[in-house]
């Protein structure tokens, strides 16, 4: 990849990253009247899922979609219009942010029932082979919506069908409030895929360029075996914070789930909001060395959208 | 001809018309191809048939995705409690998808499942009420009860931009389609339909309970009453005018509901109708649950023809 397409890349992921940020600014500033779950932690693979896309290809999210909107998107105003529930939102206010789709950017639909959306991404998916649409479809997914019947029923329908579809499934470990220890066995998503016969991929490290290589031979993969592929990304939702309450009074962990997360603030900038690789922008701080004229450049570009 | 036959045959000439349409579900080709229902079913070669696994839920989710996707679909489902698996589609799925111009106009998805109102299959078979779907979230919805609403809303309804339900009746399948004859008024959404346009009395079926109404009607034809006979197709129906209008003529109800729930239609509709007319003479029909209503039995409803003529002449 040329150095051009590479910082081209790490502004998308800083220009999504500084997006959420501003949102969750005036989320806490309480100018929302809808419930947003932000993706902070989630660019890496929002961006190289964006970049493995052509215009045939259809993104069907869930509730947590904001990084795949702004990634498609790659500007704010009429996303933040949506959640004010502006006429001149991208849809027109009527769909708010846990449903929110784009079709003009492939993302025909979103659903903020878990599991719901994959076996909708079957029917998408299997429109694109009756009408000879030489695309995929890529749906995604969180390690609480593999608890659900549906994904399974979708996963057998999808290789029954000879479908050629992604899907995705960002494991953060946590869904609402309970880490996986917590409220299940662990599930070896690797075996139920090897049951039905469907290749299964992990992704983990945030490393944005390694992500687009895997995903874009994946892409044509799928297309040429006409077969879907699970593909489970390790992920952390950042922005959590500790919570001090009479029956917790040295702090309880919360894990972000949804609303604005108090611990981040705009006044932060581009910082790391972790210095571990659970942050995508330290990953690319250790690629790139340096990232500080990138960071202003994306400042300087984004002015415009507050 | 019988009943099953006759559906099976409309299904058949409907079916082959469309382009791009996908016919799926359970033993759809297969087996007694659901009692005959869907027996023979061809489509265009750019269209598919489809056996599909058992996965009720996914198999909503489906079709909205097609329907997304530009592809119009049809899923016929053995029973209509198996369309409880896929609650969550009919109301939070539609939901987005009328709520986006491009989507509500693209292409067709209808799910025509059986409604079991024999009462041999058990306590878990024993919904038989299309309303408790419908109402839910305001979706589309049709019976079929005869020759003439069989044709109407097959030919017109089943493959059409959006999302409805038509249900068929199982308890109807072997017996001879009835033919009402001349069919006096159906409104443009086919949702009401009036087959006779007598002035002694008014009778209004709701759900599958148009065979009893009809019957009523034959009857008091044999004794020079004539009587105007409606059947309400659709559980969100609310266009009563028609009926209003010839309510003010007989001043005499009977009211026709084959439902085993609480939620029918026919209460709105008769606070409705008191609303406007004044009535000589009401008699409401209903299905009488007793103790054994969920024991393996028939489903049918013993009415009391003679009873019921005495009581409105």
């Amino acid at each position: 990849m040329l150095t051009d397409d590479k910082i081209s890349i790490a502004k998308e992921i800083l220009k999504n990253r500084f997006f959420q940020i501003c949102i969750n600014q005036k989320y806490k500033e309480k100018e929302f009247k809808i419930p947003i779950h932000l993706a902070l932690g989630h660019e890496s693979i929002a961006v190289a899922i964006n970049k493995i896309m052509t215009e045939k290809d259809n993104l069907i999210l869930s509730h947590r979609n904001i990084a795949y909107n702004l990634a498609r998107l790659g500007v704010l105003k009429p996303i933040l219009d949506e959640y004010l529930l502006a006429e001149n939102g991208l849809m027109n206010g009527k769909l708010g942010s846990m449903n929110l789709i784009n079709p003009n950017q492939g993302i025909v639909y979103t659903s903020s029932i878990l599991g719901n959306n994959f076996s909708v991404s079957v029917g998408v998916s299997l429109s694109q082979k009756i009408r000879k649409y030489d695309g995929i479809t890529i749906v995604l997914g969180g390690d609480g919506s593999i608890e659900e019947g549906s994904f399974h029923e979708s996963l057998l329908m999808l290789k029954t069908l000879d479908l050629s579809t992604l899907v995705i499934i960002e494991n953060n470990e946590w869904s609402m409030h309970t880490k996986i220890s917590e409220r299940r066995h662990s599930i070896n998503l690797q075996k139920f895929c090897n049951a039905y016969d469907i290749k299964y991929v992990k992704l983990e490290g945030n490393n944005v360029f390694e992500y687009i290589e895997t995903l874009e031979s994946l892409r044509k993969d799928c297309l040429a075996t006409k077969s879907p592929i699970c593909i489970e990304v390790m992920i952390t939702t950042l922005g959590d914070w500790t919570m001090k309450t009479p029956e917790f009074p040295n702090g309880k962990f919360i894990n972000y789930h949804a609303g604005p997360s108090p611990n981040i603030d705009l006044s932060q900038g581009l910082l790391p909001i972790r210095k571990t690789n659970e942050d995508p922008i330290y990953v690319l701080e250790n690629i790139f060395g340096n990232l500080d004229q990138i960071k202003k450049e994306v400042l300087s570009e984004s002015e415009n959208e507050l | 001809m019988k009943y099953i036959e006759f559906v099976n045959k409309l299904l058949k000439q409907e079916v082959s018309k469309h382009d791009e349409l996908v016919l799926f579900g359970q033993n759809i080709n297969a087996g007694s191809c659901l009692g005959g229902l869907t027996r023979n079913l061809k489509v265009k070669e750019n269209s598919k048939v489809i056996n599909s696994t058992n996965s009720e839920n996914s198999l909503c989710g489906l079709g909205f995705g097609l329907l997304i996707g530009g592809v119009n679909s049809i899923l016929f489902m053995k029973q209509l409690d198996f369309l409880l698996l896929g609650i969550d589609h009919l109301v939070n799925t539609f939901n987005i998808i009328r709520n986006i111009n491009e989507f509500k106009s693209k292409s067709s998805f209808t799910i025509m499942p059986i409604i079991v109102d024999n009462g041999f299959q058990g306590p878990q078979s024993s919904l038989n009420n299309l309303s408790d779907f419908c109402s839910i979230a305001r979706i589309p919805g049709f019976t079929i009860t005869n020759k003439i609403d069989a044709e109407k809303i097959i030919s017109s309804e089943l493959v059409k931009p959006g999302f409805r339900i038509i249900c068929p009746s199982q308890r109807l399948f072997q017996e001879e389609i009835i033919e009402p004859g001349k069919l006096e008024y159906v409104n443009k959404e086919n949702t009401v339909f009036q087959y006779s346009a007598g002035t002694d009395v008014t009778i209004v079926c709701f759900n599958l309970s148009f065979s009893y109404g009809f019957e009523l009607s034959s009857r008091l034809s044999k004794k020079k009453k004539f009587a105007s006979l409606f059947t309400i197709n659709s559980p969100i129906c609310n266009d009563w005018s028609k009926i209003i209008d010839n309510l003010k003529i007989t001043k005499k109800l009977i009211v026709f509901e084959d439902s085993k729930s609480i939620n029918t239609i026919d209460s709105s509709f008769i606070n409705d109708v008191m609303e406007f007319c004044k009535l000589d003479k009401k008699i409401i029909v209903k299905r009488e649950i007793g103790e054994h209503w969920l024991n393996p039995t028939s489903d049918e409803i013993p009415i009391k023809y003679d009873e019921i003529i005495n009581q409105i002449l």
